[in-house]
């Protein structure tokens, strides 16, 4: 178990272009708001996430978390700091269709299928494969088969329902193949658990691990659940509001495949004690003057 | 999704006699019995609940009717004369009708077509959003019915005055209630596509189309019979060179001749109802998705 805050890292990062095998956010720095009600969502943040790595980002609300996913998805530009998705800056990483982004909400299209949404991907931006060759930082891998894919998830026999025909559960996991039908090389999903109920959200979060152990992508995951954190991730980024800033980065040592029977284990609630201290730390010290 | 922007529809009520208003009252109630019986098969349109009040309203309209016409035969023509009208020669209603109605739909599909393309250029285009929207909205406040005669002056008694007054009154709440639809896009939906790239075609195609659809299928249902009014309202401003129901009306009425006003009119409600009626109808059909989404209401 090895804890370390996020200052200790060393101030002098090599250029994001050098590094195809990981995400790197460098000294990003996010300021909403006009001169008079400034709000720093993210303060000097920086977040190195290897390939193949299943990271949370966990903390309290306006801790900027959202905002630091959004960055990564290129939805929206930092202020100050650099961004780099394998090697490449979001934009070109978006282009090349190598980020699957999962909402917090399903966002379905109403009048497609299930089938018809999972697939949906695949038919914009057609160009993105040709690019997608050039860019060291992408891994080539076979298209996945949607219908195989739904049937992972439980959706085997829901390929040609509407999605006003499925609980919310099931639309989150159809979102949840739509992203990793195309491939990408990170997924990020913006708690895309946070409106399911209890049993389904833990049943859903067996088959998403399920699922990536499967096809190993690198995952970065935003969630306010420590249990869900814990649960599924193999790192764990605690942040602190006010301003948004990286107060910890936990590794979580847990073997894998994890399933529900490990999980009540003490190690997970060791875990999930040590998360919420260094949430209640960061709560504790209050606004720091960015 | 919000309620669907409807433009006033007023003009079409006006324009027609209660017992217009009472036809498109039945055909409304039979479309949504249609509507449940798919849905639910223990409702029909043959049991009595729901044909029983539509019955019982039309009775107690055509009664009243006949009441103030017994009295008053220069007021409202009896029933029965009307009916006579159409009878002794139907092929001179339907042939007007045809006329009348060929226009209003040719006018419309212009409008809705150009108001189509304008919605989608405003829609893609800040610039020319500013640039257009002034002279559309400018173009609604102005009576369509006052520029009908300037238009007979300039374009004659033929079809083209009827079909640009028909398009020019259906083109505003089609253009409003698609530019309404175009922008009815889930702000999530757009993040999956703006993370995926998609070209602004494919997010024109893909996913504003469609989701203007339910705000289209609104508009077509208060443009259809707007349509009818156009068409009627260009035939009065030339009145005796051309065929149509509103000249059959203009030239009836100058001769006070009410029966044949009235059959006209009676004529022009059931054009109106059957026309909404085939848009509900084709509505059910193409917005599946989106109807039983109001259904369920999450």
């Amino acid at each position: 178990m090895s804890v370390k805050p996020a200052s200790v890292k060393p101030a002098s990062v090599k250029p994001a272009s050098v590094k195809p095998d990981q995400i790197v956010v460098t000294d990003a720095l996010k300021i909403y708001g006009g001169k008079t009600a400034e709000v720093t969502a993210l303060s000097h943040v920086d977040l190195t996430v290897e390939r193949g790595q299943f990271v949370s980002i966990i903390g309290p609300s306006g801790c900027g978390k959202s905002t630091l996913l959004r960055l990564i998805a290129g939805l929206e530009k930092a202020d100050s700091g650099e961004v780099s998705v394998f090697g490449a800056d979001p934009d070109r990483a978006c282009a090349a269709k190598m980020i699957g982004f999962v909402p917090q909400v399903p966002a379905l299209l109403p009048w497609l299928s299930v089938v018809g949404n999972v697939t949906l991907p695949s038919k914009v931006n057609r160009r993105a494969d040709a690019l997608r060759r050039t860019l060291p930082g992408h891994v080539q891998r076979d298209a996945a088969d949607p219908r195989a894919l739904l049937a992972k998830i439980g959706l085997g026999d829901a390929l040609d329902r509407l999605p006003h025909q499925l609980s919310g559960g099931m639309q989150q996991r159809v979102a949840i193949a739509r992203a990793f039908a195309i491939q990408a090389d990170v997924l990020l999903m913006d708690e895309p658990f946070s409106a399911l109920d209890e049993f389904t959200r833990e049943a859903i979060q067996v088959q998403l691990l399920e699922l990536w152990e499967q096809m190993r992508t690198t995952v970065v995951f935003v969630t306010h659940s420590v249990s869900e954190a814990v649960v599924l991730s193999d790192r764990v980024v605690v942040m602190s509001a006010r301003p948004g800033r990286i107060e910890a980065v936990i590794d979580i040592d847990l073997p894998r495949p994890r399933r529900q029977g490990l999980l009540e284990s003490a190690a997970v609630h060791e875990y999930e004690d040590l998360i919420r201290a260094r949430l209640q730390t960061a709560w504790a010290s209050g606004p720091v003057t960015a | 999704m919000s309620n669907p922007v409807v433009e006033n529809a007023g003009t079409t009520d006006a324009a027609l006699p209660a017992d217009a208003i009472d036809t498109a009252v039945v055909t409304g109630a039979t479309a949504s019995a249609t509507s449940l019986r798919r849905r639910a098969p223990g409702r029909s349109v043959f049991r009595p609940t729901v044909w029983v009040p539509a019955v019982v309203a039309l009775l107690v309209a055509g009664v009243l009717w006949e009441i103030i016409a017994i009295n008053n035969t220069y007021l409202l023509p009896r029933l029965g004369m009307i009916g006579q009208a159409i009878i002794t020669q139907p092929a001179f209603y339907l042939e007007n009708a045809g006329v009348t109605l060929s226009e209003a739909l040719i006018g419309l599909l212009i409008g809705f077509a150009a108001a189509f393309i304008v919605a989608v250029i405003v829609t893609e285009s800040g610039v020319l959003r500013r640039a257009i929207m002034p002279l559309a909205v400018v173009l609604n406040v102005t009576p369509v019915v006052a520029i009908a005669p300037a238009l007979v002056v300039a374009f004659g008694f033929g079809p083209g005055p009827k079909l640009i007054v028909t398009a020019l009154i259906t083109f505003f709440p089609i253009l409003m209630n698609v530019i309404t639809g175009l922008n009815s896009v889930s702000p999530p939906i757009l993040q999956v596509f703006t993370t995926l790239r998609a070209s602004r075609l494919e997010v024109l195609t893909r996913l504003r189309l469609p989701s203007s659809l339910p705000f289209v299928f609104a508009a077509l249902k208060v443009v259809f019979p707007l349509s009818i009014v156009g068409a009627v309202v260009a035939e009065f401003s030339a009145p005796g060179a051309a065929k149509g129901l509103g000249t059959v009306i203009s030239v009836a009425s100058s001769n006070s001749r009410l029966a044949v006003v009235y059959a006209a009119i009676l004529c022009l409600a059931i054009m109106g109802s059957i026309l909404l009626f085939l848009v509900t109808l084709l509505e059910k059909r193409v917005l599946r998705w989106h109807e039983s989404q109001l259904l369920t209401r999450r």
